[in-house]
C-alpha cells in the first residue's frame, strides 16, 4: 500500500477547493429544500399499503347499516321485533337467573288457549317487572308465547324508550290496543295501579294504589275473558324512590324524577336497580261466569269488583312478603 | 244506484283523480267521465270532457251545478285538494274547505247520487295517546299547527253535517295514509327523497304506507259500487321508520328534536308550506289506521307496506336515488 506523496501545496489548494464546494453544496441544499419542501413525517410502512379509499367506502356502508344487523326488516303489528328480542334474550336470562332470581309459581295455571288479561303490581318507572312477567311466563309456560306487558303513555312516548319498548313487546296502555290484543287470543299484562304505581315512594312499597277507572274489570266482564291477579315482590325494591323531585322533571318531560339512594349521585350507574330477589304469584283466575255481559255498565259493580281485584292482589303480594327471607333473598 | 253513468272528478291535476280517470278510461271505456280542474291538464286525454272551474270564486257552487246537471253526472269524485301544504292559508282555506262546501251544495242541488271524497289518516293526528290503530270511528284530531289538515278536518266535519241532511246520495270517504310508489310525489315523499333522511333522535315510530295502485284502487271500486261510509285506505303490515330507511340504505341524521324542529324552519322561509315541526311530529308519534273496513269493502291491498315502500325505492333507484 502506497502513500500518496506528501505535497503541502497540493494539500492547501485541494482543502481550499473542498471547502468551496462544500459551500457550494450547502447552498444548493438549501435551494432544492426551500424549492421543493420535503414531505411530512411519512406513515409507517404497515399503514402504507392499506388502500384508504376502499376503506372508507366500506366503513361508510357499515354505518348507513349500522343497527340492521339486530333487527329484522318485519315487525309485528305493535311493533315487536323477534329478532331484537332473540338478541336480548341472554341478557333478560341473565336478569332472570342470576339477578334478580326470579322465583315464579302458579304460570302453568294460565289457559292453554285463548286469551288472558293478567294484571300485576306497577313499581319503578322502567317497566321491568313486565318484562320479566313476560319472560317468566315465555320460559315456563307450555305455550312459549311472549306477552304483551301494557306501558302507561308518557313511558312509552318518551324518547330512546319508545323504539326498545315496542320492540321488546311493550304496547301503549288503552282500552282500544288491549282489546285488539286479546282479540288476537294473547296473553296481556296489565298494570291499572298506573302512573301512581310507578311513582310509589319506598316508604310505600306493596300497598297497592287505587286501580284506574275500571277498565280492566269491564273489559273482562263484556268479553268473558278469564282474569289472573298476580303479585310480584321485589320489584319495588329495586328502585326505592326515596322522593320525588318536580322542578327538574318538568323541563325534562318526566312527570317526575326519582331520587333514590344511588340515582343522581352516582349518574347512570345510579340508575341500575338493586339485585333484590323476586317472587312472582299467579292467583287463581277471578271468574265471573254467574254475571251478564252488561253488568259492565253497572258502575258501581264494575267499582267494587275492582276493589275486589286489588285486594287479592294485595294478599298475593303480602303472602309472597312473608314468604321471602329477607329483600336480598 | 249500482253502476254510474257519468262521472265527475274534481281537482284532475291531483294524483288519485288523474289516476282514476285513466283506470276508468282503460276499464271501463262505456263511462264517461268529466274533470275540473283550474287548469286544463297537460296532454288530456279526449275522452275527458274538460271543464275549468275556480273553487275559490264566490259561484263556483252555481257553476258547478249548472254543469253537473248539464252533463247528466251520476257520481262525483271529491280530489280537489292541495298536494302539499302553501304559505298562502287563506287560499287553502278557500280551495279545501269552502270550494269543498261548494262542491256539496252543488252535488246537492244537482242531486249527484253517490260522491266519493278523498281524505287522509293524516286527519287523525299524531298523539302520543293515540291506540295503537285508529278506527274510523275516532275523532279527527288533526295538528293545531299543520293548517292544511286543520282544513280538511273542518271539511270532514261539515260533510258529516251534510250527510246527515241528504240521506239519498251515498257518500263514501277515503282516508289514505301515506302513499308511495314510482310516480306519486308530494311533500312526505319529498322528505323521503332527502339524500340524508334527517330523524328525531329517540323517536322510531311505526309507520304505514300505501302504493299507489291501491289507492286508486280503492278510489275505483268506491265510485263503481256503493260503499257508503268511511274508509281508511291503508297497506297491511307496518314497519318502523328506521327499518324503512335502512331497507334504501339510505343515510340516517338523529338530531334531537327542539334542533331540528329549528331547522326544519328554514324551508318554511322558502316557500314549501306547513310549519315543518308539524310534519316531524308525523315521525314522532303513532297515527297508524286500522285498515281492515277498507279491506273488506275494496278488497285485499296488492301491496303491503314493505311492498308499497321497495316499489318506491326501487323506482326511484332507477332514477339514481339514494
Amino acid at each position: 500500500m502506497s502513500q500518496p506523496p506528501e505535497n503541502p501545496e497540493v494539500r492547501d489548494v485541494e482543502l481550499e477547493e473542498l471547502a468551496e464546494i462544500e459551500e457550494a453544496l450547502q447552498s444548493l441544499r438549501h435551494e432544492i429544500r426551500q424549492r421543493f419542501p420535503t414531505p411530512g413525517p411519512r406513515l409507517p410502512a404497515l399503514l402504507e399499503d392499506v388502500d384508504w379509499q376502499r376503506l372508507f367506502t366500506d366503513v361508510r356502508r357499515k354505518l348507513s347499516t349500522l343497527g340492521m344487523s339486530e333487527r329484522s326488516g318485519e315487525v309485528d303489528e305493535f311493533g315487536m321485533d323477534e329478532v331484537t328480542l332473540g338478541r336480548a334474550r341472554p341478557f333478560l336470562d341473565l336478569l332472570y337467573d342470576r339477578y334478580w332470581r326470579v322465583d315464579a309459581s302458579g304460570i302453568e295455571g294460565l289457559p292453554e288457549e285463548g286469551p288472558a288479561l293478567l294484571v300485576a303490581n306497577r313499581s319503578g318507572l322502567l317497566p321491568y317487572d313486565g318484562l320479566m312477567l313476560a319472560h317468566a311466563i315465555e320460559r315456563l309456560h307450555p305455550r312459549h308465547e311472549r306477552a304483551r306487558f301494557l306501558v302507561a303513555d308518557w313511558l312509552i312516548t318518551l324518547p330512546f324508550m319508545q323504539p326498545y319498548l315496542a320492540r321488546l313487546g311493550g304496547v301503549r296502555a288503552c282500552r282500544e290496543n288491549a282489546e285488539r290484543l286479546l282479540q288476537h287470543r294473547r296473553f296481556v299484562i296489565a298494570f291499572p295501579e298506573g302512573a301512581k304505581g310507578a311513582a310509589k315512594v319506598f316508604r310505600e312499597r306493596y300497598r297497592l294504589k287505587r286501580f284506574g277507572r275500571g277498565g280492566v274489570v269491564r273489559l273482562m266482564l263484556e268479553r268473558g275473558i278469564p282474569l289472573y291477579p298476580v303479585g310480584i315482590v321485589g320489584a319495588e325494591e329495586a328502585h326505592p324512590i326515596l322522593f320525588r323531585e318536580h322542578a327538574l322533571a318538568r323541563t325534562l318531560g318526566l312527570p317526575f324524577l326519582p331520587v333514590t339512594p344511588t340515582f343522581p349521585l352516582l349518574g347512570p350507574l345510579g340508575a341500575l336497580p338493586l339485585p333484590t330477589k323476586w317472587l312472582i304469584r299467579v292467583g287463581e283466575p277471578v271468574l265471573l261466569d254467574h254475571l251478564e255481559p252488561d253488568a259492565a255498565d253497572d258502575e258501581l259493580l264494575v267499582a267494587r269488583l275492582t276493589e275486589e281485584l286489588r285486594a287479592r292482589i294485595q294478599v298475593l303480594v303480602d303472602r309472597g312478603l312473608s314468604d321471602r327471607e329477607s329483600v336480598w333473598g | 244506484m249500482s253502476a254510474p253513468g257519468v262521472i265527475a272528478i274534481t281537482g284532475l291535476q291531483t294524483f288519485a283523480a288523474r289516476g282514476l280517470a285513466a283506470r276508468l278510461l282503460e276499464r271501463t271505456p262505456q263511462l264517461r267521465v268529466v274533470g275540473f280542474d283550474l287548469r286544463r291538464p297537460f296532454r288530456l286525454d279526449d275522452r275527458i270532457r274538460f271543464h275549468r272551474v275556480d273553487l275559490s270564486e264566490p259561484a263556483a257552487g252555481d257553476r258547478i251545478a249548472e254543469l253537473l246537471r248539464r252533463e247528466r253526472v251520476d257520481a262525483l269524485v271529491h280530489c280537489a285538494f292541495r298536494r302539499e301544504p302553501t304559505l298562502d292559508l287563506e287560499m287553502d282555506h278557500e280551495v279545501e274547505t269552502i270550494g269543498s262546501i261548494q262542491i256539496m251544495n252543488a252535488c246537492a242541488a244537482a242531486k249527484v247520487k253517490r260522491l266519493v271524497v278523498a281524505s287522509s289518516t293524516m286527519l287523525y293526528g299524531p298523539h302520543p295517546d293515540n291506540p295503537n290503530f285508529l278506527t274510523e270511528q275516532h275523532p279527527l284530531r288533526g295538528h293545531p299547527e299543520a293548517h292544511c289538515i286543520v282544513n280538511r278536518v273542518e271539511m270532514e266535519s261539515l260533510l258529516t253535517a251534510w250527510i246527515e241532511k241528504h240521506t239519498d246520495t251515498e257518500v263514501t270517504v277515503l282516508r289514505p295514509c301515506w302513499t308511495f310508489g314510482p310516480t306519486h310525489w308530494d311533500h312526505v315523499v319529498r322528505y323521503f327523497a332527502l339524500p340524508i333522511a334527517p330523524m328525531l333522535m329517540g323517536y322510531d315510530p311505526l309507520l304505514q304506507l300505501v302504493h299507489e295502485e291501491d289507492v286508486v284502487s280503492a278510489f275505483e271500486r268506491a265510485v263503481l259500487a256503493p260503499h257508503p261510509g268511511i274508509f281508511n285506505v291503508v297497506g297491511r303490515g307496518v314497519l318502523p321508520l328506521s327499518t324503512l330507511l335502512r331497507l334504501a340504505g339510505k343515510r340516517i341524521l338523529s338530531l334531537p328534536s327542539p334542533l331540528l324542529y329549528r331547522m326544519a324552519y328554514y324551508p318554511t322561509q322558502q316557500q314549501i308550506g306547513d310549519p315543518p315541526a308539524a310534519f316531524y311530529d308525523y315521525l314522532r308519534y303513532l297515527w297508524v289506521a286500522d285498515g281492515s273496513r277498507g279491506w273488506d269493502a275494496f278488497g285485499e291491498p296488492v301491496y303491503s307496506t314493505k311492498e308499497a315502500w321497495i316499489s318506491f325505492v326501487s323506482a326511484r333507484r332507477m332514477r339514481r336515488y339514494r
